[in-house]
């Protein structure tokens, strides 16, 4: 192996002199021992990863634990439960998991456009990093940190409530938080970094005086932009949209401390299964469920990066 | 005649244009400064306006039992994770970049996943795993747990060094009579260094602040801090707790501190 290597080195830098083109067909051609480093992360991934969603998925067929109780068999139930949904929740999480997630997605484009439109074009550099760490501080900051911080802004006795009762605008306290709309709230503060990070790589890509020779032809600064920026940046509108809605499709901490009684999605729903009613059967189905939907997401949104590094690469 | 004319709007559109930009950051700037304002007033409950400045619910914090025993666990599992990860990520970044290997794409996409595949799921299976393994909850499978979530990071963070970084400079030194293994200590760790180290300070802090993840992997008293700080806040929302996330975000700023110095945050931002 050692021997190999050592050759591979030499007759690469004497093919480098040349005829550069053949030595790129030959690296690509053959593994260079450095690829055994791949090793380690393989064997955690398969593992930690792959091995336990196999687990997962094969529990959700199985009346019980198959390796406890001899007497568990293979079956659709825990599918057909959620299918047929007697209670009358199941749909309804599912639902309101997929509601909350495209309301937030929507708000954080419209929240995180203008800042990443911003971020890009902007020419300090002192400005752009200040920004930037105003933007990447709060990613840094604890999903339970930050519902928290909504918390003491929305609840009853809360910064807003209590500042709109001093000023007399209203006398009672306004229902901000345990309901949709403080989930909505708090997922959107925590996923709008990701949006403006993706957008602000794509707006940052689009040539500049593209804008600037539509506005000497005559359009308007908005006529600009909506004709030339905006549908430019269209690709990464649409791969920070699936990047939001997947993480918060996810969210558990906020739904359930914010969402009070009112909101039940999927993931909060998996948690009762696993922590009350120790139904890891279900729990599974449930997973799947949401596995599917999520995978859906992301294999869109690896498409669009792709097609997006491809463009990138013709420039 | 015409330019004055135009002109007026065009300020008046940056303006606006700037107002709106001022507003987003604080929008997510303010929840932070409002943590610290309740962690610094004294009042039994959290209300507002604040009444005075004390460190009563930092001493609360650092004085109970169960908050400390979970900010040494998290301190402890995210200090493993971090010598992991690096070690893991590291390897893994330099045999995709370097290792000529087949697939490259979609190797690199499949250690990426665990980052875009819901987080509360890998936790799900990894505790039926571990269920049907009959192992219980070991702290190695919590930290195993988070090891996954957080080599993403360094991958990222490493694949981009080794991206821009003139791969000539290796072929003269291998020209120039350096074994393989000479180049690679000498020109290439070094050269990769920084994305290595920005990566594990990444680690760190997604294993400091994870939650989805070791909500079904911990064993009661032998909790994290983030899960003992949710399942507080349930019943009770005091300064205690506001002290607490202080100590996280204080912890999270001075990372972006570091970061920043090690290799600026835009190496970061290719998402």
């Amino acid at each position: 192996m050692r021997l190999r290597a050592l050759s591979f080195g030499v007759d690469r830098s004497i093919v480098l002199r040349h005829d550069g083109r053949r030595m790129a067909a030959a690296v690509r051609s053959r593994p260079s021992p450095i690829a055994w480093l791949i090793a380690p992360a393989l064997l955690l991934f398969v593992l930690f990863f792959v091995l336990p969603f196999g687990v997962m998925t094969a529990m959700s067929f199985f009346s019980s634990n198959p390796v406890s109780n001899p007497n568990a068999v293979l079956t659709t139930r825990h599918y057909e439960r959620f299918i047929v949904d007697s209670a009358g929740i199941f749909h309804d999480a599912l639902w309101s998991t997929l509601r909350i997630g495209l309301v937030t997605t929507v708000i954080s484009l419209l929240i995180g456009y203008p800042l990443a439109h911003w971020m890009a074009r902007m020419t300090s550099r002192l400005g752009h990093a200040l920004v930037l760490m105003a933007v990447i501080a709060p990613m840094l900051t604890g999903i339970v940190v930050r519902t928290f911080a909504w918390m003491t802004i929305l609840q009853d006795k809360g910064v807003i409530n209590t500042l709109l009762m001093q000023w007399g605008l209203t006398d009672r306290p306004l229902p901000l938080m345990y309901n949709e709309f403080g989930t909505i709230v708090a997922l959107v503060h925590i996923y709008v970094p990701f949006m403006v990070l993706t957008l602000t790589g794509v707006i940052g890509r689009i040539d500049e005086r593209l804008e600037q020779a539509a506005r000497s032809l005559g359009a308007g600064r908005l006529r600009a932009f909506v004709e030339v920026t905006l549908p430019l940046s269209l690709p990464g509108i649409l791969a920070g949209s699936l990047l939001v809605f997947a993480l918060s499709i996810s969210a558990y901490v906020t739904p359930s401390l914010m969402g009070g009684t009112d909101v039940l999605t999927l993931p909060m729903l998996i948690a009762q299964q696993v922590g009350t009613s120790f139904n890891p059967g279900f729990a599974g189905a449930l997973g799947v469920i949401l596995l599917l939907v999520s995978l859906a997401i992301v294999i869109a949104y690896n498409r669009i990066l792709a097609r997006l590094s491809g463009e990138q690469g013709l420039a | 005649m015409s330019a004055p004319a135009n002109r007026r709007p065009f300020d008046a559109g940056r303006a606006a244009y700037l107002a709106l930009n001022g507003t987003l950051l604080a929008f997510l700037l303010v929840p932070i400064v409002v943590v610290l304002i309740f962690a610094l007033n004294p009042t039994p409950y959290i209300s507002f306006p604040p009444v005075g400045v004390s460190l009563r619910w930092f001493e609360k914090f650092f004085a109970s039992a169960d908050f400390m025993n979970a900010l040494w666990l998290s301190l402890w599992v995210a200090a493993c994770v971090l010598v992991l990860s690096i070690t893991i990520g590291g390897a893994c970044a330099l045999a995709l970049a370097r290792g000529n290997l087949p697939g490259r794409a979609f190797l690199t996409a499949f250690f990426m996943s665990p980052l875009m595949l819901p987080a509360i799921l890998t936790g799900l299976a990894l505790f039926q795993s571990y269920l049907l393994a009959g192992i219980g909850r070991p702290t190695w499978g919590l930290i195993l747990a988070h090891t996954l979530v957080a080599v993403p990071y360094v991958l990222r963070t490493t694949l981009a060094v080794l991206h821009n970084f003139d791969r000539r400079i290796e072929e003269a030194a291998a020209v120039l009579g350096a074994s393989p293994a000479r180049v690679f200590f000498e020109i290439t760790l070094p050269l990769i260094r920084p994305g290595v180290f920005a990566g594990g300070v990444f680690a760190f802090i997604v294993s400091f602040d994870q939650f989805p993840v070791s909500l079904f992997l911990v064993v009661p008293k032998g909790e994290t801090l983030p899960v003992v700080l949710f399942n507080y806040m349930k019943f009770d929302l005091d300064g205690a707790i506001a002290a607490a996330s202080m100590v996280s975000i204080l912890l999270a700023l001075s990372v972006v501190l570091v970061l920043e110095r090690l290799i600026g945050l835009k190496a970061y931002v290719k998402l």
